[in-house]
């Protein structure tokens, strides 16, 4: 590792030696030898890395977005580690932005303007599990399904199941308020966080909320779950247990129709039941999914629902007779369900694996994540098919149709000239249809750089003004993850923060 | 610099990141550069964006185990070995990997009495305490005398390799008594067919490996005769071929190789139906080869084998994570290797088991060095066999 650091320094000065370009803009990454140096005798010399490879890398997540910048990456493997890496970061005026395992839809993690990135991936342990007080304490890298695996000896699992739970870390969640299917009866991320522990702009650490159930004073926990690592580097979560339940049904609902589908959806909610979980595919989507997933979803049907009912025994069997019903009067061509835990499996893994089946269909997608009352669904839909035939484009809708989160995958080849035109401008459409219809901009992904300018049209200038000041009470500098959620005009501090970045990249 | 990759391969990583937990470096650095969807990304913007080819670029690619855990994971079905063997031959063409003592190394595996009497050179040397196995990640003991191959019969060949005919033949010899007691005459390929080539194609040497792969095809063509192979790494390159050479001969050639197990499966019955055999009073951990499970798909078929013939088979709760072994890797990567090995022996370890079965010498050899009871699963089987036979 020591060796890839020395490559890595001579690489960084090597290249202020390198070519005119050099003279014109200072490659980027050049001049960072000093703070480099810093954080590696701060932190360790095998917990930095600036070498151009790297800094490409963490520049990026899984959204579309490719502007993103970063200075050094450090790996630290404590709290003590962060604040350090935070304190050389401000001695050296720049910025940090956070990383988990950077499956972000929305550019989150994508860094701005060269800061100093803490990949968090190494702070990935299960501190400890407190049965009596129903929490575990957790390191912010720990993967989400990793916590539920290590959970599972005592009987209880951490609710919160994003799509990329398989990878996706704790602090991501944080950071992002994550959903998930199971979010419908169960609740999303801020119901499961009961305390953070944070390190602030100025290094110093603060533990926001507490075990107990009514903490006292404002409740600075919930501001921070879900502000995008603005605020501060969560190091340690306090998450809440949930009881495995002791039966659970999952059923394949398919349909001709897409909007049998929905209506079964509004069906069985206004029937006063409330499964665990409650998706919805199209037909598009299925067919990328099923040939990975091998879950036995039917290619040839219009939509199909995944619905999960859990509890005790006979409300499951109650609950899921009636789902059925329902389905059936509602023209539910087949109505299956897993028989056992291997068939539930999979047909969770297909759900699972949406996104990242897409490029079964075409090579890149853009994704939104709308909230429209449910109510509106079918009305939404047919809305999202005609704005994306309008511009010739691919729509694979798969979206937690419970409570109206949608996710339409607009999928196409960035390789043919004008699409990524066509694609943002069918985006706008969607987000703006959505909005209209009383919906909000997104339900789980966070906004990022990818949605802030759309938060003009969600929020009203006072609204913006308030939180870019709630914002800058944790962070008066604009350090943390600088550029993110808030529409340029409103985060005016944060320019400071953000360096020239050279437009060639990281490398230079 | 243009690394000839097929640009539709290229670009059907989507960058979801369900690749990340199942690949053995990135869970072991948490970065990036040492992921999958990383790997892509720099091979993209060497490719297409023409980002140089920096020793830290480099760097990613080589701490590649090749163990192909990524494309199970991919809903995309990317084809990441594909990717990466290209990336590796437009890197080693270049000069900038795989440097000459490498290249002649690995040309010695094609010349097999050459590797047979410098196999038994080193052996020696080990006996007399000149070689530091432990740091080498040797075998702590080699055979100096090797027993003769035979040919029972011509309903199968056995794959007989390199590597692994030279150091571990008494597992080739397990394997035929099994396989003629389920009632077929085998012939070992022997100097027929010396070598599979899959050490080279990693290390980024295609056209030699093209060569090899040609040279064993003539070696065993003449018949369409099943050919069986007891060592997973080769099994999945001899799979290859079609697509190696892209020839029907080749793809007709590769239709015909099995893993050992998986032919078989097929044929349990006739393994216990000739007489009663006592299963060996084992717990036996069951590690699948990357190249069975990654690649082949076929490690089910290694419990179905070994179940009738031991106590207890238990699986390991780590996801068919690799060992770290990956053939020259855990020589030319020690630190890594070694790092991701741990994970692999506490998985062991937690299972309680005290055998671990492998179905691929590289593997066996890497466990075995960090002290684990390594045994191949038709050694146990043919343990079982012939327990009961006297």
């Amino acid at each position: 590792m020591s060796r890839t650091l020395v490559a890595a320094t001579r690489r960084v000065l090597g290249s202020r030696r390198r070519g005119d370009r050099a003279a014109a803009s200072p490659p980027a990454g050049a001049g960072d030898a000093a703070l480099v140096a810093d954080l590696v005798e701060a932190i360790g010399s095998d917990r930095v890395r600036a070498d151009t490879a790297s800094r490409y890398l963490a520049s990026r997540d899984a959204s579309i977005y490719r502007e993103g910048n970063a200075g050094p990456v450090c790996y630290p493997g404590s709290t003590s580690d962060v604040v350090a890496c935070v304190q050389v970061a401000a001695r050296h005026g720049r910025a940090v932005s956070p990383r988990g395992a950077g499956t972000g839809l929305a550019g989150g993690a994508a860094p701005l303007g060269q800061p100093v990135v803490l990949a968090m991936t190494r702070m990935d342990k299960l501190l400890g599990v407190d049965l009596d007080n129903g929490v575990a304490w957790v390191q912010p890298g720990m993967v989400n399904l990793d916590l539920s695996r290590a959970l599972a000896p005592h009987g209880v699992h951490y609710a919160p199941d994003p799509s990329s739970q398989a990878a996706c870390t704790i602090g991501g969640n944080v950071a992002n308020n994550s959903g998930g299917p199971h979010c419908l009866a169960y609740g999303v991320t801020s119901a499961h966080v009961v305390a953070v522990e944070v390190v602030l702009s100025d290094g110093s650490v603060v533990t926001l909320g507490d075990l107990t159930a009514e903490p006292a004073g404002y409740d600075l926990r919930g501001a921070f779950v879900g502000s995008e690592g603005m605020c501060g580097i969560a190091t340690a979560v306090a998450v809440r247990l949930t009881r495995n339940p002791p039966a659970v049904r999952t059923m394949l609902l398919c349909f001709d129709d897409v909007s049998d589908a929905a209506a079964t959806v509004s069906a069985i909610i206004a029937a006063g039941i409330v499964p665990a979980a409650i998706e919805m595919m199209d037909q598009r989507c299925v067919t990328a999914v099923e040939d990975f997933a091998q879950a036995g979803y039917p290619k040839d049907a219009a939509a199909v629902l995944l619905v999960e009912v859990d509890g005790p025994a006979g409300g499951v069997a109650i609950a899921s007779e009636k789902v059925a019903g329902i389905a059936r009067r509602n023209q539910a061509i087949s109505v299956r369900t897993a028989a056992d835990e291997d068939e539930r499996a999979r047909l969770w893994k297909g759900r699972k694996s949406a996104f990242g089946a897409v490029a079964n269909v075409m090579p890149d997608y853009y994704l939104h994540d709308t909230v429209v009352p449910r109510t509106r669904l079918v009305e939404v839909l047919e809305r999202i098919y005609e704005i994306v035939d309008r511009y010739d484009l691919i729509v694979l809708n798969v979206f937690h149709a419970g409570d109206g989160n949608l996710h339409p995958i607009l999928a196409y080849d960035s390789r043919v000239p004008g699409t990524d035109e066509r694609v943002h401008a069918a985006g706008r459409e969607i987000i703006e249809m959505s909005l209209d219809m009383g919906g909000a901009l997104t339900g789980e992904h966070g906004i990022g750089v990818e949605k802030r300018e759309h938060m003009n049209r969600m929020f009203s200038a006072v609204d913006l003004d308030q939180q870019s000041r709630l914002r800058a009470s944790f962070d008066p500098h604009c350090r943390m993850n600088p550029g993110k959620v808030l529409p340029s005009a409103h985060s005016c501090s944060d320019i400071g923060a953000l360096r020239a970045a050279d437009a060639a990249g990281v490398w230079g | 610099m243009h690394l000839g990759l097929d640009d539709d391969e290229l670009v059907a990583c989507v960058s979801c990141g369900l690749c990340l937990p199942h690949c053995p470096t990135f869970v072991i650095t948490g970065s990036d550069t040492e992921s999958p969807r990383g790997r892509i990304a720099l091979m993209r913007a060497v490719q297409n964006e023409g980002a140089p080819v920096t020793e830290d670029l480099i760097r990613s690619m080589e701490t590649c185990v090749q163990c192909r855990g990524c494309e199970t994971a991919c809903p995309s079905a990317v084809p990441f070995g594909h990717l990466m063997e290209g990336t590796r031959a437009a890197l080693a063409d270049a000069g900038r990997i795989t440097p000459r003592w490498q290249r002649l190394a690995l040309r010695m595996l094609r010349h097999r009495r050459l590797l047979l009497a410098g196999s038994t050179l080193l052996a020696l040397a080990i006996r007399l305490r000149l070689v530091p196995t432990k740091r080498l990640g040797l075998p702590a003991r080699m055979p100096l005398r090797r027993p003769r191959l035979r040919t029972s019969g011509d309903d199968v060949w056995l794959f007989t390799g390199c590597v692994m005919d030279a150091w571990q033949r008494d597992v080739h010899l397990a394997v035929q008594r099994v396989l003629e007691a389920a009632g077929a005459g085998v012939e070992p390929t022997g100097g027929v067919a010396p070598c599979c080539g899959a050490l080279h194609i990693h290390a980024g040497l295609e056209s030699e490996t093209k060569a090899m792969a040609r040279q064993v095809m003539a070696g065993l063509s003449g018949d369409d005769r099943p050919i069986l192979v007891d060592a997973a790494g080769c099994g999945a390159s001899l799979k290859d071929y079609g697509h190696l050479l892209g020839t029907d001969e080749a793809r007709a050639f590769s239709d015909r190789v099995y893993d050992v197990h998986e032919w078989l499966a097929e044929r349990l019955d006739e393994l216990q139906s000739r007489r009663p055999v006592a299963p060996l009073k084992l717990t036996v951990a069951v590690q699948d080869p990357c190249h069975l499970r990654h690649v082949q798909r076929a490690h089910h078929a290694v419990p179905a084998v070994l179940l009738p013939f031991v106590a207890e088979v238990v699986a390991l709760d780590d996801d068919g994570l690799c060992c770290g072994a990956g053939g020259a890797y855990s020589v030319m990567e020690p630190e890594l290797s070694r790092a991701i090995r741990e994970r692999k022996t506490a998985a062991v370890v937690r299972s309680g088991a005290s055998v671990v079965a492998s179905a691929n010498p590289g593997c066996s050899l890497h466990l075995a060095a960090a002290g684990l009871e390594v045994r191949h699963p038709l050694e146990l089987v043919d343990q079982a066999l012939s327990a009961s036979r006297s």
